[in-house]
């Protein structure tokens, strides 16, 4: 026995060491290419994603690691109950969208109208989660292919009210007007984090809080694996779907509010799809097969990429497509990695669940 | 072709599946292997069919030794294998699905399907198998699908023929068809390798029975050297427990009643259904399958939506209410298929424990769970139903069949509803956990529960049942009552619905 887990752990290390090596083969021929520096383009890369003065760059990735974690939740409730919401994109538009007008309004209650724009925004998430919820109950369209169609109206209709009813012309971009100071969201003392990672991490104890301990989390596993054993064993399936679509649009709501409140203080448009944070989140969740508790780890993981990716760009002057493909090549060896791992220990990982 | 296993032995990490097997097949013969769920049976197919490569111990094929290194030796060799699960492409015909992996091309690359199809015709009419070549083979019906793989193991020229559990998925008329081309194969020299777990079959077809038991010979004879209680005791290892009946039981008291109930099925029968179960009574109803009784299920625990009549329970009418509702009023059910409708395979024992007693309060704190309570109760469940299973947080897929039917029957059983409706409680599992389950419908039988049985097996219905009904063709037949034609008169039935006599020799095996 002992010397089967012994070639194992041998097979591990060799094959974690070929990766390593193939990816830094095929950054090496991409840098060349690029005619970038090979070891200057990777100290960029490494220090503008964990490193910088007073580690400025390291916020900035947290800052992105709580939208993409965020994002990832929102998959991943949606994803456990057997439900293949990828509308995640149009629910984080619309909830910046909701957001960014109700913040322009409410300038004068001070916390008060923080705390009114976050909440619209997760409302106006919920609602778009819902909306396909209706459609493949009541209309029999797909969630995956409904959740994914609203995804373009959301984008679009975004895109029309800040280009031309709600747009501020002198700006020259299509975007709103800059929200007050009095609802941005606080940043973390001497720092350009805004506490929006907090409320991420409610969210995420929220979440490990209700998946593990109450009913609904109970059932929404359950439905998850098997509809048809949902149904049977009478459980309220309609409701779940419903709660699980509300709760996962407003996740992808909450992350949008926090976009507009914390971060750019205003809706530009195509902020929130262009950087795919959606997509990112889909990603993260399935690289971590499902498992809650590898959620932030993902989040950080592909939030650092990107940063080094764009440091790179900035230091090293790789061209940003090179520095976009090689961000690419990273996730795919990574997930492949976790993948393969994954498969093999999905039934010794689940077991301890609860 | 003669084939034989030497002293095989194949080990699963620490678990030894196959313990220093032999066993050998003649040509022109039918050589069962029984055994219960997880005695290695299939295990040891896997070594002579070449899917398993990693045993020790000898194959020889007309007493020369060999060895594949896949399938594909062994399929070459003229060995082949029809797994329980069927291995065919839905979206192609059966002639596609027959020729595929084997095609015979032209020179310039193209299949010649004109040739292919007069060497299946050719075969199929040699054994008087009757396939429409170019139907889908989604269209096809379960036997059908058999058929199409024993004739991709004709067109191989396959000499032997190993089947895993062949007649788990057909009616008792398409077994007869099935086993009389069984008989036309062994005619023509084939040697045919047939693992069951139904001693009736094997006493009906096979010559030679070999049993084993965890893994172990327990003993390998020619089947007039033997008998029927004789296999079933060296598969089971011990006597089996005589089913306890306490029979008339039941009292006046009407727990289900169905009135002019319409449910819609494929068949065009608008007639009503109607009949009542009573406290302590337990109403078969039988069938071949696919006769409208999953659709009569669906609309008793409310899947499926009725379009006219009454359901009573306990005399309120609930034939608007929802599956939620009636469970919450009464109603247990255990299903057919417990991998996807009684069983969620990826949770944990507890969680499939629990999961229809979430609102007691035992279980339960407003929206929150109560783990130890339910772990606590899943523990007793497997005590009591005697589950073979690590603990209450072990996976469920990690269980055999049979243990996992006795997961679903101890959940359902465990309920205190007044009815329960049981759908083929013992499909594919071993005798041991058919004897068990049966001893625990006929306790809450007892116990004055009333119950549904719905089987496609005669025996279980006959055995069971204080009353039954057989539905054919979407309909319900009278009651019949347990009495001297009991079975016979329900065999009836289920072959020739209601009106016409059924005469043995009615059915063609060759049709």
């Amino acid at each position: 026995m002992s010397k089967i887990n012994k070639t194992k752990t041998a097979g591990i290390v060799i094959e974690t060491l070929a990766t390593f090596l193939s990816i830094s083969l095929i950054i090496f021929f991409l840098l060349y290419l690029a005619d970038a520096n090979f070891s200057e383009a990777i100290r960029g890369f490494i220090k503008s994603s964990i490193g910088g003065r007073k580690n400025a760059y390291l916020f900035t990735t947290f800052s992105k690691m709580a939208l993409i974690t965020g994002m990832a939740i929102a998959a991943l409730i949606a994803f456990r109950a057997g439900l293949f919401n990828i509308g995640g994109e149009g629910q984080l538009v619309v909830g910046g969208l909701v957001s960014a007008f109700v913040g322009l309004s409410v300038a004068d209650f001070g916390l008060y109208g923080i705390l009114l724009a976050l909440a619209s925004g997760m409302a106006a998430g919920a609602i778009w989660a819902l909306l396909s919820g209706f459609l493949t109950i009541y209309m029999g369209v797909p969630l995956l292919v409904g959740s994914l169609l609203l995804n373009y109206p959301a984008r679009y209709i975004s895109s029309y009210l800040v280009s031309h009813p709600f747009r501020d012309v002198n700006s020259g971009l299509p975007q709103t007007f800059l929200l007050p100071k009095s609802v941005w969201l606080p940043y973390f003392q001497g720092t350009r984090l805004d506490v929006g990672i907090i409320l991420i991490f409610l969210v995420y104890l929220f979440i490990l809080v209700i998946s593990q301990k109450t009913k609904y989390g109970y059932y929404s596993k359950c439905m998850g694996i098997s509809f048809s054993f949902a149904k049977i064993s009478g459980l309220p399936t309609k409701k779940i779907v419903f709660e699980t679509l509300a709760l996962s649009g407003a996740i992808a709501g909450l992350v949008g509010s926090i976009a507009v409140l914390g971060i750019h203080h205003r809706f530009t448009d195509g902020m929130l799809v262009q950087p795919l944070y959606a997509w990112t989140g889909i990603i993260a969740a399935l690289m971590v097969n499902l498992n809650l508790w590898g959620i932030p780890l993902a989040g950080f993981f592909f939030a650092a990429i990107s940063t080094g990716a764009a440091g790179m760009e900035r230091i090293a002057q790789v061209p940003k497509e090179i520095a976009t493909i090689i961000q690419a090549i990273i996730i795919l060896f990574v997930v492949g990695k976790l993948g393969s791992l994954g498969s093999a220990s999905i039934s010794s990982g689940e077991s301890d669940h609860d | 072709m003669h084939v034989s296993l030497r002293g095989i032995t194949v080990d699963f990490g620490n678990l030894r599946a196959v313990d220093k097997v032999s066993l050998e097949a003649n040509a022109g013969e039918i050589h069962a292997v029984v055994g219960e769920n997880g005695a290695g049976k299939s295990t040891i197919m896997s070594v002579l069919y070449g899917s398993n490569t990693d045993f020790s111990g000898d194959i020889l094929c007309n007493g020369k030794r060999v060895s594949w290194s896949s399938p594909r030796d062994a399929i070459k060799a003229g060995i082949g294998m029809v797994h329980q699960h069927f291995m065919l492409v839905g979206n192609l015909t059966v002639l596609e699905n027959i020729t595929l992996g084997n095609e015979l091309i032209n020179q310039f690359g193209f299949i010649k399907f004109n040739t292919i199809r007069a060497n299946i015709l050719n075969i199929i009419s040699r054994y008087k198998i009757h396939i429409d070549l170019d139907e889908l083979v989604d269209n096809l019906s379960v036997a059908q699908r058999q058929i199409v793989e024993i004739i991709k193991l004709l067109y191989r020229e396959s000499m032997v023929l190993i089947l895993d559990e062949p007649t788990a998925v057909l009616t008792p008329n398409e077994r007869e068809i099935f086993f009389h081309s069984l008989r036309n194969f062994k005619a023509e020299n084939k040697t045919i390798i047939l693992i069951t777990h139904k001693i009736d079959e094997v006493m009906d077809i096979a010559d030679h029975v070999t049993v084993l038991r965890n893994g172990k010979l327990i003993s390998s004879s020619h089947l007039n050297t033997t008998n029927k209680e004789k296999i079933s005791q060296e598969i089971v290892g011990r006597e089996i427990p005589r089913l306890n009946i306490k029979r008339g039981a039941y009292e006046n008291k009407k727990i289900l009643d169905v009135k002019d109930v319409i449910i819609k099925t494929n068949f065009n029968a608008k007639q009503a259904i109607n009949f009542c179960i009573k406290k302590g009574e337990i109403i078969g109803i039988a069938g071949v399958s696919g006769n409208g009784q999953t659709e009569l299920i669906e609309t008793l625990i409310g899947i499926r939506r009725a379009s006219d009549g009454e359901i009573n329970l306990l005399d309120r009418n609930i034939i608007n209410e929802n599956t939620q509702t009636r469970r919450m009023m009464g109603i247990s059910f255990v299903p057919q298929d417990r991998q996807r409708d009684g069983l969620a395979l990826g949770a944990s024992v507890w969680e499939n424990a629990c999961i229809t007693k979430v609102n007691n309060k035992k279980f339960s704190w407003g929206s929150f769970l109560r783990k130890e309570n339910m772990k606590a109760f899943s523990r007793s469940l497997i005590r009591e139903f005697n589950i073979k299973v690590n603990g209450p947080d072990a996976l469920v897929r990690t269980m055999s069949g049979g243990n996992m039917q006795k997961l679903v029957v101890a959940r359902e059983l465990s309920s205190q509803c007044p009815l329960i409706i049981i759908e083929n409680p013992t499909w594919g599992i071993d005798i041991g956990s058919i004897a068990f389950i049966h001893q625990k419908i006929m306790d809450i039988k007892s116990a004055g529960v009333a119950i549904l049985l719905v089987s496609n097996e005669l025996d279980e219905i006959t055995s069971l049942s204080d009353s039954a009904f057989v539905m054919y063709e979407g309909t319900l037949s009278k009651r019949i009552s347990k009495g001297e034609n009991f079975r016979e008169l329900i065999g009836q039935h289920m072959l020739s619905g209601f009106n016409t006599y059924y005469s043995p020799t009615g059915i063609s095996p060759d049709e």
